[in-house]
């Protein structure tokens, strides 16, 4: 049947776009790659499930299928969770079926059997509306929508055996060790970037982040380049992605990668001792100075006030 | 000797956009091209796993006129040689297209063993190409790569996921996506520049590949691209000395009711 179709990987996101699917007035159709999957999503009440059994382990091995079922049933739209499993998967299944994929999208609306959306580009300089007319791919980002539960209705389960790929083979699964602070949950945080010239220095960020009570953070480089703070507390799209309320960047140049995972943020303020960088097209605040004389001083000050 | 196909992209240096603080019209002409950043981390890979497995590294771009720059560019990071889809339709093309222009390339180098993508632009940052790729030549695609050997025919690959490590392996050919923390992207030396000024470039046109109408239409339509009218106030503090503008600083955020 014609309608809504989504899925994710994660199921708080699943309970998140089938509750954003709700708005379109259409037919919402989940799918699930297991009964237990389908379980968590019969919660949010959509129409229908389809619970898709294939033998690979692996969901990016039923993008064949999910392309399949798309086709069959004259989907309009297919909402995934933008997981990094989802945007491999929502790519994959949009090269089969030959549609348009708005990856990252936001503001997204349902209107005559179209959907517009827009997207940040350049590290958030920009944005773009993008629309599409027939199927569309969107994926979605985890925390845009509210996720409603939803146990009137009575969702229909469709359960079916499909072909999985089998040329991708799951060797393993090891969980990522979380070092350092949970930058997840944290209220401030300080984020250390290049321009601190050695590991000692970062003291400086402790410091500082001590006066006002906040985690430390870092950028990619500090955490994989460099090897100065453990992976988990690098933040950016494939690091950690944070909102507090008070974001200070000492150091850090912004690229787009960093500032993606800052952008919920309620303040943002960078220090940096190039005026033309990145981060300032982002900040809230902002001083042009070198993080050694700015960060001291400004540790002081916040002691004081 | 097989080939390891790397693909990247030329983007506009984003510290060059202009845009109209009233109109938010943004002005992409006076920008400076730039391989995207992490690009530069999937050519050295693709160097690297030719170096390790006997492959020879070629670069292939689909950019207009001005991709021209980046071809010596990418040649210095280690590539062999590089290819070219030369048309101005890439400046609008979406993930569909590029994808389907890229694969078609891809077909017409043949005698690939790997094809490398970086997980996403630095301008769009959609990370649709390097799966596309895979569906469209229905070769199997491994994304999210931070680590990875070539053993043989045999890829194994290390992803990294929200919470954990998985770890699969495929027989080859296959399309990787890399993180950038795959491995650093070293800047050239003086000697790779100028080598990479004597290397091959070959260059196609849209009409070389084995494309229809609609492989080169994008898919979803742009109604608008705009300057962010960014909620962030941007504030500079400027005044006084640093210890003046530190204090300016500090009593902003107790305003805001963050310290």
């Amino acid at each position: 049947m014609a309608g809504i179709y989504v899925y994710s990987d994660n199921s708080e996101l699943n309970g998140e776009l089938i509750t954003l699917a709700r708005t379109s007035g259409q037919e919402v159709c989940a799918m699930a790659l297991s009964d237990a999957d389908a379980a968590e999503i019969v919660k949010f009440g959509p129409d229908t499930i389809f619970i898709l059994k294939g033998q690979n382990p692996i969901a990016e091995s039923y993008t064949g299928a999910m392309a399949k079922l798309l086709t069959d049933q004259d989907a309009s739209v297919f909402l995934v969770g933008a997981t990094v499993r989802g945007r491999d998967i929502a790519a994959q299944v949009a090269a089969k079926v030959r549609c348009g994929l708005i990856s990252e999208a936001g503001n997204l609306t349902f209107k005559d059997g179209a959907v517009q959306a827009n997207r940040f580009m350049y590290g958030g300089l920009t944005e773009q509306i993008e629309t599409g007319k027939a199927l569309t791919a969107v994926t979605i980002p985890s925390g845009k929508y509210q996720s409603v539960k939803n146990e009137s209705v009575k969702s229909v389960v469709v359960s079916m055996t499909v072909d999985t790929d089998p040329r991708i083979r799951l060797l393993g699964s090891s969980p990522v060790v979380k070092e350092g602070a949970d930058l997840s949950k944290a209220k401030r945080i300080v984020c250390a970037g290049m321009g601190f010239d050695k590991k000692e220095d970062l003291k400086i960020a402790e410091d500082l982040a001590t006066s006002m009570g906040a985690e430390v953070g870092c950028t990619r480089c500090i955490a994989e380049d460099r090897g100065w703070m453990p992976a988990s507390t690098y933040i950016g799209i494939s690091g950690a992605v944070v909102k507090p309320d008070l974001y200070l960047a000492l150091g850090v140049s912004g690229q787009i990668q960093h500032t993606f995972g800052v952008r919920d943020s309620k303040v943002i303020v960078g220090i940096n001792n190039n005026e033309k960088a990145a981060i300032f097209n982002v900040v809230d605040y902002g001083i042009v100075g070198d993080l050694y004389e700015v960060a001291p001083l400004l540790t002081e000050a916040v002691k004081n006030s | 000797m097989s080939k390891i196909i790397v693909c990247f992209k030329w983007v506009k240096a984003e510290d060059d956009l202009r845009i109209d603080p009233a109109t938010l019209n943004v002005d992409l002409s006076k920008a400076k091209g730039k391989i995207s950043e992490y690009d530069r981390n999937a050519i050295e890979t693709a160097k690297l796993a030719a170096d390790a497995s006997g492959g020879e590294a070629v670069a292939l771009t689909y950019g207009a006129a001005d991709a021209k720059a980046s071809l010596k560019d990418a040649m210095s990071r280690g590539p062999k040689q590089a290819f070219w889809v030369n048309d101005q339709s890439a400046e609008s093309a979406d993930g569909f297209v590029t994808a389907n222009v890229l694969a078609s390339a891809i077909r017409k180098i043949g005698d690939y063993s790997l094809i490398i993508c970086a997980e996403g632009a630095a301008d769009t940052y959609a990370h649709q190409v390097g799966p596309r790729i895979g569906a469209i030549m229905d070769i199997p695609v491994i994304s999210f790569v931070k680590e990875m050997k070539i053993e043989g025919n045999k890829l194994t690959a290390v992803r990294k996921l929200e919470n954990s490590f998985e770890q699969v392996e495929v027989e080859l050919p296959a399309v990787v996506t890399v993180l950038p923390e795959i491995n650093p992207a070293p800047i050239p030396g003086l000697k790779a520049v100028l080598d990479a000024g004597k290397k091959p470039v070959t260059e196609f046109k849209i009409q070389d590949l084995e494309l229809d109408q609609d492989d080169i239409t994008r898919k979803t339509e742009v109604a608008s691209f705009k300057g962010c009218s960014t909620s962030r106030k941007k504030i500079m503090f400027t005044e006084g000395d640093t210890k003046e503008r530190v204090n300016a600083l500090v009593a902003a955020l107790k305003k805001e009711g963050v310290l």
